[in-house]
């Protein structure tokens, strides 16, 4: 296995992010260097607060200051990349255009024709698996089927990278696991380089060819894990035993930061409460 | 260093206001300067310097303090008839649901219509006195209080109803403890937009009308072509109206119970 | 076919008229017949309440006349533009102060407070800027709906759900794109209520402007029926116009409410 930087599609370098807040700076990303490989499938995972949502803030290119660099396919960004597509984790699609509208939206942004837009934008709604709801606004589905209409949506711009957070937190556990199947179903078929952020190790270990885990404040690079599950997979492998090794070891990882996490959280509380 | 942090703080706090103010003052000298360069007429826009001046001549020779309170005192007299039949009439179309059901939108959709422009009628029906521009300000305020009031009412959280029930209260121990008190932040909302249209328009009728008191003052300024008394006059009605809007959030905010 | 019967049992038969409607009728007639009562009476001074025959012959011929149509035509193109201005106006504002906190607190105290401060007072001021034409009327309605319109746009612009920003700048949207394709559709309903309150003002700032100073409009007929002391025709006139305000209001606010969509 190459890892050489030359080869990466995304290579995050020394990305440190401080936030001044009411009690001090607050260090939310410490040093975090990794890269993105094409074609590849990389999870990030950490406790709460390790901050992996700015972590997908500064690689989206929605977060103004920070120090160290992103490249992207050999360019350093410098606000949103064209290359990387965003699926955010908030009921993110536009109520007031239909489904069709809503995945057509980045190509309206570039200027194409009406008609080539929507026959694209077809083409990814059938993708999702959401034929036959073109003309319905977003008011009209469940939950599940608005994440999927964002991903179609961030699809249809043709990223080279997919940048995912959380994107199924507000779902319910089954729809979770269905739409997981979907993604790493799109993912396979069009080897769409994605990067997921997520704190759920079954979503990561279920989808992943590697696993980054964070640290519990700073946020720090703590381990890069390897999945060697076979593909193609399905949500079925859940049932394997190498899955449910890969959970353990992670989760063994993640256990440490994440109550160190609620330790601090508590002592926190505890400082509070004499003022409160 | 925590001074230091707090003077900063301070600092910036006061920076927009500084920023809305100074906008102002230069808007003024800019006319000024206009004025004064010739670049604007001044028979069309006095220079800012003279609309000053005219301030405490306008108030000595125009009675504008009796013409204050008469303005003050027909809004007061439309604020009580519209607190007594706003509120009553909010109360009893709440109470027989027919009634709200019947009549609700059409006091919505009186609110959209420009009543005011039924001036000239009440002019041949009470004649160029306070009556005419009393009754415009109260009908035209109207609407808001009584929709205030219904909503208030109705809008009454179920468990406190339930509360009331529980306890057995009679049919009015319900209303008089329980609704009407829990109504009472929305009825204060609708009868302190019911004082504020009540005063633009009846200030605005004294204007047409040309009897009474601020309004008219205004209409004969600008008759006699006191170009800087008009101005002067405009800013004061403007100043007046502005407080009274404060006055009313203020005695709103101090009656309104907490919750 | 037990469960049909039993349903239909249970189902209380309509009755052939709602009592809701009923009662309206009830109402309308009860007023309707006090009217008649008074016009006839002789209580009143002459003319005040003239007979309902006498209304609605007036509403009648102020109709099938050109000249109704020619001045309502002049009063809607004066509402027309003053919304288009002022509205305009009204929007771009709010965008901006919408956008910017530093700008919303340096002026947003000011649209604030001179919301609800009588414009008309400011007609002799229009006057002498514009004339005793039309463009007066304009600027007097323009200065009545700019204040609303602001207002509810600043405030619109706040409640946009901020992850439909960050979309937009995930997809590289231009600033344009952005207005265009982003804020203006999220804040449709705040537009649209800003838009009716405008409509509202405008209104009513046009009209008592024709009241005061002119010689075309639907304020001009009132005030021209007033001097001739034309009680029914008068009353026809305010009828009509209330129809078709409340008509407009109504009509703005449809289009508001179109795709209304629950949001989770």
């Amino acid at each position: 296995m190459s890892d050489t930087p030359n080869n990466a599609i995304l290579k995050a370098d020394h990305i440190n992010v401080r936030f001044e807040t009411a009690e001090g700076p607050v260090i939310a990303v410490d040093d975090v260097s990794f890269d993105v490989r094409p074609g590849e499938f990389l999870s990030v995972i950490g406790p709460s607060g390790c901050g992996k949502s700015t972590l997908f803030n500064v690689i989206g290119g929605l977060l103004g200051s920070y120090q160290g660099t992103v490249n992207v396919a050999g360019e350093t960004i410098n606000g949103p990349h064209q290359s990387i597509g965003m699926v955010f984790q908030e009921e993110s699609t536009f109520p007031w255009r239909t489904v069709t509208d809503n995945v057509a939206f980045p190509l309206e942004l570039t200027g194409m024709g009406k008609a080539q837009r929507i026959e694209k934008a077809k083409h990814f709604i059938g993708m999702v698996g959401l034929k036959g709801f073109e003309n319905r606004y977003p008011g009209e589905l469940s939950g599940g089927m608005r994440q999927r209409v964002s991903l179609a949506r961030t699809l249809a711009s043709e990223p080279k990278i997919l940048l995912m957070d959380e994107p199924f937190a507000a779902l319910d556990e089954q729809t979770r696991l269905l739409l997981g199947d979907k993604v790493l179903q799109i993912q396979q078929e069009l080897k769409q380089t994605t990067l997921l952020i997520t704190h759920n190790i079954t979503e990561a270990v279920q989808m992943s060819d590697r696993i980054l885990v964070m640290t519990y404040r700073p946020g720090k690079v703590k381990r890069i894990v390897d999945i060697d599950l076979p593909r193609p997979r399905t949500s079925e492998i859940v049932g394997s035993e190498a899955f449910g090794r890969y959970v353990a070891q992670i989760w063994a990882d993640l256990r440490e930061e994440a109550s160190r996490g609620m330790r601090e959280q508590e002592k926190h509380v505890m400082d509070e409460a004499p003022q409160g | 260093m925590s001074a230091q942090a707090q003077k900063r703080a301070s600092f910036a706090d006061y920076a927009p206001a500084a920023t809305g103010v100074g906008t102002v003052l230069a808007f003024f000298l800019i006319m000024e300067l206009l004025v004064q360069t010739g670049m604007v007429n001044r028979f069309i826009v006095p220079p800012p310097s003279e609309i000053i001046g005219s301030f405490g001549r306008v108030i000595v020779e125009e009675h504008v303090f009796s013409r204050f309170l008469q303005t003050l005192i027909e809004c007061l007299t439309a604020g009580v008839m519209l607190t007594v039949f706003g509120v009553a009439g909010g109360v009893v179309m709440n109470r027989y649901k027919l009634l709200q059901q019947a009549c609700e939108t059409w006091v919505a959709a009186m609110a959209s219509a420009p009543i005011v422009l039924m001036y000239p009628l009440f002019l041949v029906i009470f004649g160029r006195s306070a009556w005419t521009i009393i009754m415009m300000g109260f009908l035209a305020a109207l609407p808001p209080v009584i929709l205030k009031t219904i909503e208030g009412i109705s809008g009454t959280r179920k468990v406190l109803v339930n509360v009331g029930r529980s306890f057995n209260l009679t049919p009015s121990q319900q209303f008089w403890k329980i609704l009407f008190p829990a109504a009472l932040p929305n009825i204060f909302v609708g009868i302190r937009l019911g004082l504020i249209f009540a005063l633009i328009n009846i200030v605005g009728v004294e204007f047409l009308i040309n009897y009474g008191g601020l309004g008219q003052l205004i209409n004969d300024l600008a008759e006699r072509y006191d170009l800087a008394g008009t101005y002067a006059a405009i800013c004061f009605v403007i100043l007046v109206s502005v407080l009274f809007f404060m006055v009313l959030e203020k005695i709103e905010r101090w009656l309104r119970p907490v919750d | 076919m037990a469960e049909t019967g039993r349903l239909t049992k249970v189902a209380t038969p309509a009755p052939a008229i709602a009592p809701v409607t009923l009662l309206r009728v009830a109402i309308i007639l009860a007023l309707l017949a006090i009217w008649e009562f008074l016009s006839h009476s002789g209580w009143l001074y002459r003319d005040v309440v003239p007979s309902l025959l006498a209304i609605g012959r007036a509403v009648v011929e102020l109709l099938t006349h050109g000249e109704y149509y020619f001045n309502l035509g002049v009063t809607a193109a004066e509402v027309g533009f003053a919304l288009l201005i002022g509205g305009g106006g009204g929007v771009i504002v709010g965008i901006v102060l919408g956008a910017n906190r530093f700008l919303a607190k340096a002026y947003e105290p000011y649209l604030y407070y001179l919301g609800p401060t009588p414009k008309i007072i400011f007609f002799p001021i229009m006057i002498m800027y514009f004339g005793v034409g039309p463009e007066s009327k304009v600027a007097l309605g323009t200065l009545s709906c700019f204040f609303p319109v602001a207002l509810s746009v600043t405030a619109g612009m706040r409640s946009i759900d901020s992850i439909l920003i960050r979309v937009g700048k995930s997809f590289r949207a231009n600033s344009w794109q952005m207005v265009t394709k982003i804020y203006l559709p999220a804040m449709r309903h705040p537009i649209i209520n800003g838009v009716r309150l405008g409509l509202g003002v405008a209104l009513i700032g046009v009209l008592l402007a024709e009241t005061k100073l002119s010689n075309k409009g639907i304020g001009f007929l009132i005030i021209q029926a007033y001097s001739i002391f034309d009680m029914p025709r008068m009353y026809a006139m305010l009828i009509v116009l209330f129809v078709l305000s409340i008509g407009a209001n109504a009509l703005v606010g449809r289009l508001g409410g179109l795709h209304t969509i629950r949001r989770i």
